[in-house]
């Protein structure tokens, strides 16, 4: 089965919330509104908002692994 | 006439500061990203002011404020001393952010949405029973102002007080008076702000409350307590950058909405497209049109070289409808749009510290609007005049089948 893994660049997160916006259930926040990951590894049904999330970052804080 | 007229490609000045490209600034966008991605500040010639307009350049000056500083005490807005944390540059900027940004991040904002959507049906009731309704002076001008005096416990009494001190700082007598007329009038607001709060902050030293203000007392900043005049610099900022914003955000979506039932008629079927809808009104109209930035070092970009001390616009709404980001429909509003990196709020270390409240205050305004009055549309023949800089109306007539007083909350 194909894996997924999202890294997050904390260096570079702003704390716009984009991500936990619209994947509520792979990413979070701290109080300070910055990400927090709390799914690095997102099963299947949660990858094509996890995708999205990822891609809308302002700041390019998060990639994606993707591995066959 | 268009907004285009406003960029002269033959000398590469331009100039974003006029109604016509407030009321329409897409063509005027069109023509600085294609003809001029750096341009000068028309009839500045040799000052040192430039326009930055193209997603990727905006984008990289954005998360570079050791070239692009946002130092900026030259820039006339009545105040003292640098506001915080907006005229601070990093490493002084991220202490005052780490204790700032958790009174306004998401986890403090979730548990306001009941409170916001109680004071949004409140403004409502004013008007829903006339069919009519000026949505800027009863709608997007007071429901701000209502949260913010919810939030830091302050009486509903001093709304147009405040409300006014901040128009006579952003725009005195309407934006168009000379410097020598504006300047006086904005260091007079802006000494009734601070002594405003000045009162304000002593009377919560004494008697502390849970509001946002008394949080700031014994809170530490870099290992010390906050001053006062370090409060008042905060207390300053919240008044500037967190009601005229969402004013204006307001003013563009329901005027848009007005003019586009269709686009109007999906948020009322369907209310969960409302949070998509909200970034892509603030992507589409990009209601803070440009932030200012001075250069702290040489920069040559596309082939213009700026100096030490040069000011640059960072045309924020310029960026947010760029091909090069977001493709051939850059231009127009689409509630289905993939991916959407707006730059609305800003982006690096000055991400706009009040983000999360203004989503959440837009998405409750924008759904109970819906629910309460699915139909608007603005008095025929009436002609809206946008403020440049930040693109508020000044004054949105809208109609609608008056309703009997049914908050349903």
């Amino acid at each position: 089965m194909s894996r997924m893994r999202i890294l997050l660049d904390l260096d570079a997160c702003t704390g716009h919330g984009r991500c936990y916006s619209l994947a509520p259930k792979v990413f979070g926040s701290d109080d300070l509104g910055h990400c927090e990951l709390l799914l690095a590894e997102p099963p299947e049904e949660l990858r094509e908002s996890a995708r999205r999330a990822v891609a809308t970052c302002p700041e390019g804080a998060l990639t994606i692994q993707e591995t066959a | 006439m268009s907004s285009a007229t406003e960029v002269n490609v033959s000398t590469g000045e331009a100039n974003p500061y006029t109604p016509s490209v407030a009321a329409d600034p897409i063509p005027f966008y069109d023509a600085l990203r294609s003809h001029c991605p750096v341009a000068t500040m028309e009839g500045m010639l040799g000052a040192g002011v430039y326009i930055i307009s193209r997603y990727e350049d905006v984008r990289w000056a954005l998360k570079h404020p050791e070239i692009f500083s946002s130092d900026l005490v030259a820039v006339d807005i009545g105040q003292d001393r640098p506001l915080i944390p907006l005229q601070i540059d990093p490493p002084e900027h991220a202490k005052y952010r780490r204790v700032i940004d958790p009174t306004l991040g998401p986890h403090e904002m979730a548990p306001l949405e009941d409170e916001i959507r109680m004071r949004v049906n409140e403004v409502i009731d004013q008007f829903v029973a006339d069919g009519q309704v000026d949505a800027h002076a009863q709608f997007s001008v007071p429901l701000p102002g209502r949260v913010f005096l919810q939030m830091t416990g302050l009486p509903l009494e001093d709304l147009d007080l405040l409300l006014n001190w901040k128009d006579e700082i952003i725009r005195p007598g309407g934006g168009l008076l000379p410097p020598e007329e504006a300047t006086p009038r904005r260091r007079a607001a802006g000494a009734d702000l601070y002594g405003y709060f000045a009162d304000v902050l002593k009377d919560r030293a004494e008697n502390p409350g849970t509001d946002l203000l008394s949080r700031f007392f014994g809170t530490e900043v870099d290992g010390r307590e906050m001053s006062n005049d370090e409060m008042l610099d905060i207390c300053y900022l919240f008044i500037l950058g967190g009601l005229d914003t969402v004013t204006s955000t307001l003013d563009c979506s329901l005027a848009y909405l007005a003019q586009n039932p269709q686009y109007r008629a999906a948020l009322v079927q369907d209310p969960s497209l409302i949070p998509a809808a909200v970034e892509e009104l603030l992507r589409f109209h990009t209601p803070v049109m440009q932030i200012l930035r001075v250069l702290k070092q040489p920069t040559e970009l596309h082939g213009v070289k700026m100096n030490t001390g040069d000011t640059v616009l960072l045309m924020l709404g310029a960026a947010d409808t760029d091909p090069d980001e977001f493709g051939e429909t850059a231009g127009e509003y689409c509630i289905d749009r993939e991916v959407n990196r707006h730059l609305a709020f800003g982006g690096g270390p000055h991400r706009c510290l009040g983000s999360h409240l203004a989503r959440l205050e837009l998405r409750v305004a924008l759904e109970e609007w819906h629910r309460r009055i699915p139909e608007y549309e603005i008095t025929e023949g009436f002609e809206l005049a946008y403020s440049p800089g930040i693109r508020e109306v000044e004054k949105l007539p809208l109609e609608f089948k008056p309703l009997k007083l049914n908050p349903g909350v």
